[in-house]
């Protein structure tokens, strides 16, 4: 009786310890979070992100890897091929270091029609939100990086930014 | 004795939650205090400035204008102090900038209407590789279509920072007869807010 007891006296305990470790736990990571509040509100110098993912792709063969970017909401970017020769282009160039897989092509997704509120008879062809680009390339098998660079030139509905640079790093699986 | 213990066991575990409530709800209003403290509050000009930034804009009113000289786009040496004694608009602009075009039109019919006053209307040219003979035709073609004739400089890239730093264009300060800049306008402002920031500084009130 008594040793039954004690083992359940000690399960009791046990169990204590793994809900008070377990709360400290979250505490710790909700203290982060409220932490981290600051420094995700703090301003951006560019207008686009690059959403880095997993992704994995055929050895030895032409594949793709998938670039997403996303443009702030209430901006856009002139697409690969804006309607106008003084417009900026949005351009990619990729690094490739000896050795790396090369990239042969990049695909641009189709812009959509835009027209600024004061200008409407005048139609550019934009990027909003999610734009994908296509990287097409042939490595070995292992782990690779595709490291680039995007160049683009940001509007909102009555200013325009400054070109921008955007280095970026896409981690790729080749199996 | 096995009740105490689970009843000692709740109490921890209250207690532990009570004590977690408190203190994530204190260093959230600290780090929201923080977060307002670092925030980017966005001045703008007048109503009807209509920017969207996310970067601090200058205020540059009340404050003398930046001297530069640069050269204009026939090749001429300018420098603002030749200007002394006039009311000035400085329009910072980019073949790039859609909205800089817009008003561009209007700057040059502000420019005749208001020159027997002294109004001076200068724009700056801020592209990037301005010197190359591509960007030097784009700058010819924007002229040409905005039917703009008055004062082009080409910058040299510094002098923006003396304005603000130019993060965002079309940046326009209006600088009364003793050389202070008394409004300004980032982004595209509505054509009656440009005409009365003019009258303001020819004027003089």
């Amino acid at each position: 009786m008594k040793t039954r007891s004690i083992t359940t006296g000690l399960n009791a305990l046990r169990l204590a310890a793994a809900v008070i470790g377990l709360l400290l736990v979250g505490l710790k990571s909700a203290h982060t979070q409220s932490m981290n509040v600051g420094q995700t509100t703090a301003a951006k110098k560019g207008h686009v992100d690059f959403i880095a993912d997993g992704q994995s792709i055929t050895a030895n063969q032409p594949a793709t890897v998938k670039l997403h970017f996303r443009v702030d909401p209430g901006f856009h970017i002139n697409s690969h091929t804006p309607k106008s020769d003084v417009l900026i282009p949005t351009r990619l160039t990729v690094a490739m270091l000896p050795g790396d897989p090369e990239v042969t092509n990049v695909d641009f997704p189709a812009g959509e029609p835009f027209s600024f509120a004061f200008e409407p008879k005048q139609k550019l062809d934009v990027y909003q939100g999610d734009v994908v680009l296509t990287a097409h390339l042939k490595a070995k098998p292992g782990q690779h990086t595709l490291k680039a660079e995007l160049y683009y030139q940001a509007c909102d509905h009555a200013a325009c930014y400054p070109p921008k640079k955007l280095p970026i790093e896409q981690p790729y699986t080749a199996k | 004795m096995r009740n105490a213990l689970v009843g000692g066991i709740i109490v921890v575990v209250v207690a532990v939650l009570v004590w977690a409530g408190i203190h994530n709800v204190k260093a959230r209003r600290a780090a929201e205090a923080d977060a307002k403290n670092h925030q980017m509050t966005i001045t703008v000009d007048k109503p009807g400035a209509t920017a969207s930034m996310d970067s601090p804009v200058a205020d540059l009113r009340g404050k003398p204008a930046a001297i530069f000289t640069l050269t204009s786009n026939t090749g001429k040496r300018i420098s603002l102090n030749d200007y002394k004694g006039k009311p000035v608009l400085l329009n910072f602009w980019a073949t790039w900038c859609t909205p800089c075009k817009v008003e561009m039109p209007w700057f040059e019919e502000f420019q005749k209407k208001y020159a027997a006053q002294g109004l001076e209307v200068i724009g700056i040219n801020e592209d990037e590789d301005a010197k190359s003979p591509e960007i030097q035709a784009q700058i010819k073609k924007v002229l040409e279509n905005t039917g703009v004739d008055y004062t082009i400089l080409m910058s040299d890239q510094k002098v923006g920072n003396a304005y603000g730093g130019l993060d965002v264009l079309p940046a326009t300060f209006y600088i009364d007869r003793n050389g202070k800049i008394v409004a300004q306008a980032i982004g595209l402002a509505p054509k009656e807010e440009a005409e009365a920031n003019i009258q303001k500084i020819v004027s003089g009130s």
